[in-house]
């Protein structure tokens, strides 16, 4: 078996000394701001604290009035909230971006390379290049998936990818996600807000539109159905209007022109699956569906299920539609298998990763596994199976007691845990109460694959608001902010 | 063609919109009225909430609080808050259907309704905020009016106001002139104020001048041709609505509620208004009224609920 990157070593995984100064987006080492800054710098420099905030006032209003917001429910009361969105975007140079778009390509090609393999002849485990059991035996692997047609072997249509730019400048990525990764609508939306914003600086800027996304995706999706249905009928499955990214299901289905169904607006007859309309039942072709594998189908998944609808796995089996993106595509993306990504690339396609993982330490590896426990207080442990920033420890910031009590979770379950250095996260400018100041971010991606792959030139930065925070997600208290990619030939801007 | 449960919910909202608008009206007119404590003010009051269901003495005998709870008090699901949080939530279920504009504008209305000042908004001068709602509703009316495509969702949406306002404006009719013959209505005050109601005293003006008179509004409030408000206006768009999103269905199950409405309208449109009597009108108002119901129903029937059995392919 090989494990060519994850040495069995421990003594080759000595952690580093001291936390290195982390990458700031903004400023270099020697606080010069970088060129591709310089114009938003200026700009901002020349507006008062106090228009800043009515900037950012206009902002959220915009959020507000879109509705783009959660609900919080208290009490007898319910109120709206947005998610909070900095004012200050960031800005990617064009030849970072080329780098980015190369690499998620690769990543994304190799990946459902793998998974086609996986569900199909697995060479991949008889070549011992990932070990079986821990493929076979993942939650998130679906039996139901053996030997059945996915065109263009494309089985995560919509990917978004979770990158961090490490101290030295260079992005890594940290997780693959292939299942139903959601953020699109805010890069969207961020976008449209700072075109508000900052009008003058994003023209001369020279920043690469993502407006096409929308229509990108429903290329993607109906390229799914292409060689079998002339004019496929595409529509957005969402669990409904309380799921917390509602306003992104609705969003999407509202600028692709298809319709966005709930699964009790389906109907599944003679293994084909129709839409309740006004008119009568609808043959529906492609199903973008946001709802999780688990609860697609109470026949062939989870029993207690009202989201999805009966007898839609096998309206996909016998051919009838399409599920994007594919069932079973969370075993290429889960904790374990991701550290095995750079020897996936190779393996099919000859060449190295072109972004790099995070070092990965995999406690299944019993060699890994006492590094892991000797080194508690200075890793990052994760559970193979959450998301979300749940069931991890940050080791250099918990108590000995937590640690102590993660250690015994550790070794009751090892095969459910990976270690990661703590990671250094970039920092970026943003607007905290008034004043600009570097929080951490990270970037997360959007790549669409059907009959090809595209790379949006843009993502969602994600934004840990409380100072020194490392956790982006918008269930901890993380924000968002948009994201300017150049174009190449951007002229020297003049702010 | 569109999503059974989306045509629903644009139903609605119409339907939702519509109600919270009359609401702000009633209420408005209430507590203008009740500032003089006459008799002919507890009349009004008295007529208002018998027009929303609640004709508690109680609550006739403190307008200000009736008001307060009719607009503000979640918890009753006939408010106004409630009626225009409702349409906003069928809104956000079918926000891929309905234009950003026409969106923004209902959601503000509900921002402004649910937001800590509105207690204190109403307390400090309840006509402007209920003026300003219904000044809002308006403009969401016309936001969708002028960027939604007037096809299929646009008839669902419409049907649910025009319904709506047919059925209100039959109750308030009904609860002002039930007892005409053993308690004639002859207060001026009393009469302009059922007017006012209907928003319907600058037209009725116009046409019958400062002559007011129990007949001529009911005659103007039912079966008048082009005013907005009158039950016949109401029932000639319902057919016209109902006649416009049939054409998508096959001609073999629309009958029911298409046919239902072109009676309805033909009813009013051929009534003998000239020998009008009080009697008459309370009869008509009851038949109209029920077959309101029936055409509600069977919308739901045609579009929506349908029999999975009759629809299924071949």
């Amino acid at each position: 078996m090989s494990t060519a990157r994850i040495s069995d070593d421990p003594e080759a995984l000595a952690p580093e000394a001291a936390t290195p100064i982390p990458y700031d987006e903004m400023l270099t080492a020697a606080g010069e701001v970088r060129s591709h800054y310089a114009a938003l710098d200026s700009r901002v420099a020349s507006l008062a604290g106090e228009e800043l905030a009515e900037r950012q006032r206009t902002l959220e209003r915009f959020f507000l009035l879109q509705g783009i917001t959660f609900t919080v429910y208290g009490g007898d009361s319910s109120t709206e909230r947005i998610i909070p969105t900095d004012l200050l975007p960031r800005i990617i140079p064009a030849d970072e971006w080329a780098t980015i778009e190369a690499g998620l390509t690769q990543r994304l090609r190799a990946l459902n390379m793998f998974l086609a393999d996986i569900y199909g002849e697995q060479q991949i485990l008889m070549d011992g290049v990932v070990p079986r059991e821990l493929v076979l035996s993942a939650p998130s692997y679906r039996r139901e998936m053996q030997n059945l047609y996915v065109p263009h072997h494309a089985y995560s249509n919509v990917c978004g990818s979770d990158l961090i730019r490490q101290p030295d400048g260079a992005f890594a990525v940290l997780e693959d996600n292939l299942r139903v990764p959601s953020g699109v609508s805010y890069m969207l939306a961020n976008r449209e807000a700072s075109k508000r914003t900052f009008p003058g600086t994003f023209r001369s800027a020279g920043v690469r539109a993502v407006d096409r996304y929308p229509d990108l995706l429903l290329a993607t999706l109906k390229s799914m159905a292409a060689d079998w249905r002339p004019n496929p009928q595409v529509v957005v499955l969402t669990p409904g209007v309380y799921n917390s990214a509602y306003y992104e299901h609705a969003y999407l289905a509202r600028l692709m022109g298809a319709p966005l169904v709930e699964g009790r607006d389906l109907v599944v007859h003679d293994n084909m699956v129709y839409m309740r309309t006004t008119t009568g039942l609808k043959r529906i072709d492609v199903i973008y569906r946001r709802v999780d594998d688990d609860f697609i189908d109470p026949l062939t998944f989870r029993r207690d299920s009202g989201l999805g609808v009966a007898g839609l796995f096998n309206a996909y089996r016998a051919g009838n539609v399409v599920i994007c993106n594919a069932p079973g595509t969370g075993v290429a993306d889960d904790k374990a298998v991701y550290a095995y990504v750079p020897e996936i690339i190779r393996y099919y396609l000859g060449e190295d990763a072109i972004l790099p993982n995070i070092e990965t330490y995999l406690c299944r590896e019993p060699a890994q596994l006492s590094h892991v426990l000797a080194n508690l207080d200075k890793l990052v442990v994760k559970a193979v199976g959450a998301s979300g920033g749940y069931g991890m420890l940050i080791g250099p910031h918990a108590s000995v007691a937590e640690r102590a009590t993660f250690a015994e979770a550790i070794k009751a379950d090892p095969d459910n845990y990976i270690a990661q250095p703590t990671i250094q996260l970039s920092t970026a400018p943003c607007l905290i109460d008034g004043k600009i100041d570097p929080r951490h971010v990270d970037l997360r991606p959007f790549i669409l694959s059907g009959e090809k792959i595209v790379v949006t030139p843009g993502a969602l930065t994600r934004v840990a608001l409380k100072k020194g925070s490392l956790v982006v997600n918008s269930s901890q208290g993380g924000g968002s902010k948009d994201t300017w990619v150049l174009s190449d030939d951007a002229e020297e801007i003049q702010p | 063609m569109m999503l059974a449960r989306v045509a629903d919910s644009l139903y609605w909202i119409g339907r939702y919109v519509e109600r919270a608008e009359h609401m702000c009206r009633l209420s408005d007119v209430m507590l203008n009225a009740t500032l003089d404590r006459t008799e002919s003010a507890a009349q009004v009051a008295r007529i208002a909430l018998s027009a929303v269901g609640d004709a508690d003495p109680a609550k006739i005998a403190a307008p200000y609080e009736a008001a307060y709870a009719l607009t503000l008090d979640r918890e009753d699901h006939g408010s106004i808050a409630s009626s225009l949080a409702s349409a906003r939530e069928n809104a956000r279920q079918v926000r891929d259907q309905i234009t950003t504009e026409t969106w923004e504008r209902l959601n503000l209305i509900y921002l402004r309704m649910t937001a800590p000042g509105a207690a204190k908004a109403f307390t400090d001068g309840s006509s402007a905020f209920l003026h300003d709602i219904i000044a809002d509703l308006h403009l969401f009316k016309g936001a969708a009016d002028a960027t939604m495509s007037h096809g299929e969702g646009w008839g669902f949406l419409l049907l649910g106001v025009h319904l709506e306002r047919a059925q209100l404006i039959g109750r308030l009719l009904e609860v002002c002139f039930r007892d005409a013959r053993t308690r004639p209505i002859n207060d001026h005050t009393l009469l302009t104020n059922v007017l006012r109601m209907s928003c319907a005293l600058e037209p009725y003006l116009r046409r019958y001048t400062a002559d007011v008179q129990p007949r001529k509004i009911l005659e103007f409030l039912m079966f008048d041709e082009e005013f907005p408000r009158s039950i016949r206006f109401s029932t000639a768009r319902i057919e016209e609505h109902l006649t416009g999103v049939s054409r998508y269905v096959e001609a073999a199950s629309h009958g029911g509620p298409e046919r239902l409405a072109g009676r309805l309208k033909a009813r009013l449109q051929y009534a003998d208004v000239e020998n009008l009597t009080l009697d008459g009108a309370a009869g008509f108002l009851t038949t109209v009224l029920d077959e309101c119901a029936a055409i509600h129903a069977a919308i739901y029937e045609t579009f929506v609920a349908y029999s999975l059995e009759m629809r299924l392919p071949a």
